[in-house]
C-alpha cells in the first residue's frame, strides 16, 4: 500500500534496539557512548535488568539519597549514571526505554529539558491513550496521582537524550533502600514511596506496552531495528564513560561525611 | 485532494533561540548596519527577579563601517565580555554547575563546548557564543549558578562580539520608524511568545504587555493581533464542519503586511502533516484524473435527517447529513466494487477492496488528515454516526492513531460545509476515486409540467483514476448513488 509508505516519507530514521535483561551499567554505557559518538538517532528499549540496582543522577548525593549502611550490608550495587534527575531502583521488572536524537531529529523540537519532556508526553499519550488517566506530571508519568516512570535526560551541543525507566513492578522492600529526597516534585505532597508510586502492571500487558512503544515511536520515525550484536562493536573503541558503579570505599566515605 | 495551504501547527516551544547557549545567531543582513539606529544588547536572559544588563548602545554610520555581516558592539573598553548562564528552559531558575571543559587562559572557538550544568532532570551541555580566550572562571563544579549570572568572563576581540537583539530581526525596517522615538528598551518575553508574534507578522515591542515587569504574554499578542484583525476568531476554526479549512498563510501575512504597512515576504518551513501533504499531492499530481459532476437534490435527504433528530432517542447524538451520504455510498459501492479499490502500479493490477473503509477529509489545527470509517458495508448509519463523531474529536485533539488514518479505500470530501459550489479534487493515493460535496443551495428547478420549484441541490465532483476508471463506470456508480440519496426508502430494500 502506498500510503503508509507516503507516511514514512520525511520521517528521519531512527535505529531501534531490544534487549532483555540486559544489565542496567551496560545499557547506560551503550547510551552514553551513543550520544557521544554517533550521529544517528536510536530507541533502546530494556526489557528488564538483572539485578537490583541503585541508579542515581550524575550529582546524585548518596547520604542525601541512600540508607547507605542498609544498602552496603545487603552489597546493593550503586551505579552514578551520565545524565541529571533522582534516584531509582531497578531490576526485572523494571522497563527501560531511552530515545537518543539529533538536534534536528523532531521538527520544530527545541533542545531544551521542558519541551523534550513535553515531545516525550505526547508520544507516550499515544501508548496510554485511554488508559488510567496518564499524563506528565513535573517529569514523571503518572496514572492520576501515582507516578509509574520517571525521567532524566542530558543535551549536548548536537543532540539529546531522554531515558525513562517504567516501573513494571517493584518490591516494596526495594524501595526502602531510598530516602525521600530533599527536592521533590510538589504533587508528590511528601507522600512516602508507597503511596507515591504504581505498578504498570496493572494497567497494561508487558508485551502491549513495548509494542505500543515501538508503534507510536514509528508514528515520529522510519524506526529500523538493529539486532544488538551491531552495539557491540561500538565497545571497541575508545570512548570512556562516565557511568560506573560506585566503590564501597566511596559509600563509606560519603557516610562518615553525612555523620551517619 | 484539493491542494492549497494550510495553517500548521507549531509546538509553541519553537522558535528563534535568542540566547541560548548553542545557539547560532541569526546573521543580520548587512544593510542592518547601514541604517541609524538604536538597540539593545542584552548579555543576560531575563527572567523573573534578575536584572538583564541592558545596554543601550546608539549608532552611527560610520561605527558601521568596521563591522561583518553580524552586527557588533562595543561592550567595554578592554574587550571581556561576561559569559551568562543563559536560559534553559521556562521557568527554570538556576543549575547545578557539574563541571567545566575549559580553564583560564584556553583559546576558545564559537559553539565549543565551555561547561555542563544540571537543572531538575537534565544535564546540559553551555556552549560558548564567542570565539576568544576563558579570561576568568567564575564558579567551582557543584554551585548552583541562577540564570543570568555570569559564569566565566572572556576576553574577545572587539570587532568579533556579536549583538543580540530584541525584537524581529525579519522586520529589521522598523527600526526606521523607532529612530525618533526614545527606545527605552525592546520588550520581555519568552522564545516561544516571539516565534507567536512573527507568525502573525507583528513586531512584538508594538505590543503592550501585560506580565510582570510588563512582560508580553501569549495572550497580549493574540490580543493585540485580533485588534489588527489580523486572525480569525479561533472557535471558527475549532467548530468548522468536517472538510478542509483553507486559511492560507499568504493570506494572513498579507493582512498583516497592510495593517502594518510593510509588504513583506514570510518563510514558512513546512512541517509535519503539512510535509507529508506535500509528497502525497504531489504523487497524486501525477496520476491522470477526470472529473465527473453531478447535481443531487437534498429534499429528501433534509427530511430524513429532521426525522432522525426529532426521534433522536440518544442524547448527545447529533445527526449530520453526512452517515446517510456515508451509509448510501456504501451501497452504492457494493454495486460498483472497481470504484472501491486500489490501484498497484508496478504489478498494473487492481485490488477490489471487499471492506468500505471511507475517508473523511478533517481540517485539524496541524492540517489535512484523513481518518476513514471500517467496514462502512455492516454498519448501520447510528454506528456510523457515532463513529464520526469519535474520530473528529481525535482530529481536534490531534489523537488520531496511525490505524485510524490508514486502509481508506475511498475518501469524501466534504468541502461544502466551509463553502464553494463544487471542487476538483485529487485522490488520495492509493485510492482510485475521491467525492468533494458542495454546499447544499436552494436553487430553481423546472418541474415536468414547466412550473418553477425550488429544491436543496448539492453539486458533487467525482475526481477519478482514469487508468482505472472510465466515465461509464464513474456515471453508472453516481447515478446508483443520487438515486439512493434522493429516494432514501431505497436503502430499506438493501437492508440487511
Amino acid at each position: 500500500m502506498l500510503i503508509p509508505q507516503t507516511r514514512n516519507i520525511g520521517l528521519p530514521m531512527m535505529n531501534l534496539m531490544r534487549f532483555k535483561g540486559l544489565p542496567i551499567l551496560q545499557q547506560l554505557h551503550i547510551e552514553e557512548q551513543l550520544l557521544r559518538t554517533s550521529s544517528e538517532n536510536w530507541c533502546i528499549i530494556n526489557d528488564g535488568t538483572n539485578d537490583p540496582t541503585i541508579v542515581m543522577g550524575v550529582s546524585g548525593k548518596p547520604a542525601e539519597l541512600l540508607e547507605i549502611e542498609s544498602v552496603l550490608h545487603d552489597q546493593v550495587p550503586v551505579i552514578r549514571r551520565f545524565t541529571g534527575g533522582g534516584t531509582v531502583i531497578v531490576d526485572h521488572e523494571t522497563i527501560f526505554v531511552t530515545f537518543i536524537c539529533n538536534k534536528e531529529a523532531v521538527p520544530d523540537l527545541q533542545p531544551y529539558p521542558r519541551p523534550i519532556m513535553s515531545w516525550s508526553n505526547t508520544l507516550y499519550s499515544k501508548v496510554f491513550q485511554g488508559i488510567g488517566d496518564f499524563h506528565l506530571r513535573e517529569n514523571d508519568y503518572v496514572f492520576g496521582n501515582h507516578k509509574f516512570g520517571g525521567n532524566a535526560q542530558s543535551i549536548t551541543k548536537n543532540k539529546w537524550i531522554h531515558h525513562t525507566s517504567f516501573l513494571w513492578d517493584f518490591d516494596v522492600r526495594n524501595m526502602a533502600y531510598l530516602k525521600l529526597p530533599k527536592r521533590a516534585p510538589a504533587y508528590r505532597s511528601a507522600r512516602g514511596h508507597l503511596d507515591f508510586i504504581c505498578r504498570l502492571k496493572d494497567y497494561m500487558p508487558r508485551s502491549i506496552f513495548i509494542d505500543k512503544t515501538v508503534e507510536a515511536a514509528g508514528t515520529h520515525f522510519s524506526l529500523r531495528s538493529l539486532e544488538s550484536e551491531a552495539i557491540e562493536t561500538c565497545s571497541e573503541t575508545e570512548f570512556r564513560p562516565l557511568t560506573r558503579f560506585l566503590t564501597n570505599e566511596e559509600l563509606e566515605a560519603a557516610a562518615a561525611l553525612a555523620g551517619q | 485532494m484539493i491542494g492549497r495551504r494550510l495553517l500548521q501547527k507549531r509546538v509553541w516551544n519553537s522558535g528563534r533561540r535568542w540566547l541560548f547557549p548553542s545557539s547560532l545567531l541569526s546573521p543580520v543582513p548587512a544593510e542592518y548596519c547601514k541604517r541609524h539606529f538604536s538597540t539593545h544588547v542584552l548579555a543576560a536572559f531575563s527572567s523573573p527577579g534578575d536584572n538583564p544588563v541592558n545596554l543601550k548602545i546608539p549608532y552611527t554610520e560610520n561605527k558601521c563601517k568596521f563591522f561583518s555581516s553580524i552586527a557588533v558592539a562595543h561592550l567595554s573598553t578592554n574587550g571581556i565580555v561576561d559569559v551568562p548562564l543563559a536560559q534553559t528552559g521556562e521557568g527554570i531558575a538556576e543549575c547545578e554547575l557539574l563541571k567545566w571543559f575549559v580553564h583560564e587562559g584556553d583559546e576558545i572557538d564559537e559553539f565549543q563546548p565551555l561547561c555542563e550544568v544540571q537543572s531538575d532532570k537534565a544535564t546540559i551541555e553551555i556552549t560558548s557564543r564567542y570565539k576568544g580566550r576563558v579570561a576568568q572562571v567564575l564558579h567551582v563544579p557543584g554551585s548552583i549558578v541562577k540564570v543570568g549570572e555570569t559564569l566565566l568572563k572572556m576576553a574577545v576581540e572587539e570587532n568579533r562580539i556579536p549583538l543580540v537583539v530584541l525584537g524581529n530581526l525579519e522586520n529589521e525596517k522598523h527600526c526606521d520608524t523607532k529612530l525618533n522615538k526614545d527606545c527605552t528598551g525592546g520588550v520581555l518575553s519568552t522564545p516561544a511568545v516571539r516565534n507567536l508574534a512573527k507568525e502573525h507578522g507583528i513586531n512584538i515591542d508594538e505590543v503592550q504587555g501585560s506580565g510582570k515587569d510588563s512582560r508580553v504574554l501569549k495572550e497580549d499578542v493574540l490580543k493585540y493581533a485580533a485588534q489588527k484583525s489580523i486572525i480569525e476568531d479561533p472557535s471558527f476554526t475549532a467548530t468548522a464542519d468536517l472538510g478542509e479549512l483553507f486559511h492560507g498563510e499568504t493570506s494572513s501575512s498579507q493582512v498583516s503586511a497592510e495593517v502594518s504597512g510593510h509588504y513583506e515576504d514570510t518563510i514558512v518551513p513546512l512541517r509535519g502533516f503539512q510535509r507529508t501533504m506535500v509528497k502525497t499531492m504531489s504523487m497524486a499530481a501525477k496520476v491522470p484524473h477526470f472529473h465527473y459532476v453531478e447535481e443531487i437534490d437534498c429534499d429528501a435527504l433534509a427530511e430524513l435527517k429532521a426525522s432522525f433528530q426529532t426521534n433522536n432517542s440518544e442524547p448527545g447524538i447529533k445527526f449530520t447529513f453526512l452517515p446517510i451520504l456515508i451509509k448510501s455510498l456504501s451501497l452504492a459501492l457494493s454495486k460498483y466494487p472497481v470504484v472501491n479499490s486500489c490501484f498497484n502500479e508496478e504489478s498494473v493490477e487492481v485490488i477490489l477492496r471487499g471492506s468500505h473503509n471511507i475517508g473523511i477529509a478533517m481540517a485539524t489545527p496541524c492540517g489535512l488528515v484523513v481518518p476513514n470509517i471500517k467496514n462502512v458495508q455492516s454498519l448501520s448509519i447510528l454506528e456510523i454516526t457515532k463513529e464520526l463523531s469519535r474520530l473528529q474529536q481525535l482530529a481536534l485533539d490531534n489523537k488520531l492513531s496511525p490505524d485510524d488514518i490508514s486502509g481508506g479505500t475511498i475518501t469524501l470530501s466534504n468541502i461544502g460545509a466551509i463553502g464553494g459550489k463544487f471542487g476538483a479534487p485529487i485522490v488520495n493515493l492509493p485510492e482510485v476515486a475521491i467525492i468533494a460535496m458542495g454546499r447544499i443551495q436552494k436553487l430553481p428547478r423546472v418541474a415536468d409540467d414547466g412550473d418553477i420549484y425550488s429544491a436543496s441541490i448539492m453539486t458533487v465532483n467525482i475526481g477519478a483514476d482514469h487508468r482505472v476508471l472510465d466515465g461509464a463506470t464513474v456515471a453508472r456508480f453516481c447515478n446508483e448513488w443520487k438515486r439512493f440519496i434522493e429516494k432514501p426508502e431505497l436503502l430499506m430494500l438493501h437492508m440487511k
